[in-house]
């Protein structure tokens, strides 16, 4: 009688009674099996108002940007040892600011007059940045000013390197804002968007600085293709440019 | 003849002109182009004073343009060419005074400076002539525009000086 009660099986309504507990048994069965996936997407969007905010994102962007000056000063560093084991010319020893006292960048020429001269230890040829890239060279020095003949003077003339194709190019300067970079062989494979920089292997600027954009490609002009450029220095807007000293 | 070269200061006038050139007041200009100074200086000056004065004071403001520009592009013979002709224009008959004599004078004046740095980069660098007949429009244009004002006041001041000198 007692062994009977005993093996007696539930009956059919305590099991329908019981279906919640069984759903929830089921709920975290699932929870289990898919390593919480369920769990931890509802935490998230009930914890979302207290996560870290942007004081926090500010202080992994500004840890980023350390991280990526230090790779930089590093990279250029290297770069240096290694331009001068192979003996070409590095990208200048320091730069110096100067105040840009004049400027024409409209006119029959297109110049800059800066605040430095031969007694900081200016000397025509020197490359002139600002930010964004190259803007130009010293043409001629004074005791206490030089003149900057910039890349779209008719005048310019520099030597380019686009490292998309690893082709090389001469940036002319033809009096507008954009200068024209001809190119030595017919189809460089250039497009619109490719970047320039200095030519590694040039003699008269430092290497590997930016100079611009290639807003538009011509292959059908002779002898060779020629694409239009867009600066990515700001002549028009700079009050202040570093010269390049060796 | 020659007057106004006798003056210290009228001659130190002409140094003006680079310093605008070199400060290139952005209210004065025409779609980023200034406007041709020189011109606007050397009219009033050669008709006031002779075509010699006129031809030296354009060579003089030429070798101080030049100095301020790299290249060998020149503005002296356009300059000495046209500060005789108005120094010769001054001299004939009636006085040329009016507006739009003045603006006519500069404007051909603008016209064949700009005319022969054209014509000097083309002999020395064939680059695009588009953006060479963009500046040259646009100072021409402006110096006609500005003429009229500037070289009529500066035209009274040296002809002022000029008639103080003969009384």
């Amino acid at each position: 009688m007692q062994a009977g009660r005993r093996l007696r099986l539930p009956a059919l309504g305590s099991l329908v009674q019981a279906w919640p507990w069984a759903l929830l048994v089921l709920a975290l069965l699932a929870v289990r099996l898919s390593k919480g996936a369920v769990f931890l997407d509802a935490y998230a969007l009930l914890s979302r108002p207290f996560w870290p905010g942007s004081a926090q994102g500010e202080w992994v962007r500004s840890a980023q940007g350390l991280n990526d000056q230090t790779r930089l000063r590093q990279l250029d560093a290297d770069n240096r040892r290694l331009r001068s084991l192979l003996e070409l010319q590095g990208r200048g020893g320091r730069e110096l600011a100067a105040a840009v006292i004049s400027r024409q960048a409209g006119g029959w020429w297109q110049q800059l007059v800066i605040g430095r001269g031969e007694l900081q230890g200016l000397r025509p040829g020197m490359a002139v940045t600002a930010p964004g890239g190259l803007i130009g060279r010293v043409a001629s020095v004074t005791p206490t000013t030089a003149s900057v003949t910039l890349l779209t003077d008719p005048g310019s003339r520099v030597g380019v390197w686009v490292a998309r194709v690893q082709r090389h190019g001469l940036l002319m300067g033809i009096g507008t804002s954009r200068p024209l970079l001809r190119f030595i062989e017919k189809d460089p494979g250039v497009r619109p968007g490719d970047v320039v920089v200095t030519s590694p292997a040039s003699t008269l600027v430092p290497p590997n600085l930016t100079v611009g954009v290639i807003q538009s490609v011509d292959d059908r002009a002779a002898p060779a293709t020629e694409a239009v450029v867009q600066l990515s220095a700001p002549v028009e807007a700079v009050d202040w440019v570093q010269v390049r000293l060796p | 003849m020659s007057r106004l070269a006798r003056h210290g200061w009228c001659v130190a006038t002409v140094l003006v002109v680079p310093l605008l050139v070199l400060a290139g007041p952005s209210p004065l200009k025409l779609a980023g182009i200034p406007p041709a100074w020189s011109v606007l200086w050397l009219l009033p000056w050669a008709l006031a004073d002779g075509p010699l004065s006129g031809a030296f004071a354009g060579v003089g403001l030429g070798l101080l343009l030049d100095g301020l520009h790299p290249g060998p592009i020149t503005q002296i013979p356009a300059l000495a060419l046209l500060g005789w002709w108005w120094g010769r224009l001054g001299r004939q008959g009636q006085q040329i005074e009016r507006s739009f004599s003045l603006g006519l004078l500069a404007l051909l004046g603008a016209a064949l400076l700009g005319g022969s740095l054209i014509l000097q980069s083309r002999l020395l660098d064939p680059w695009p002539i588009e953006p060479a007949l963009h500046t040259w429009l646009a100072q021409t244009l402006l110096t006609a525009l500005l003429a009229p004002l500037l070289c009529s006041l500066q035209l009274l001041l040296w002809r002022k000086q000029t008639q103080g000198g003969r009384g």
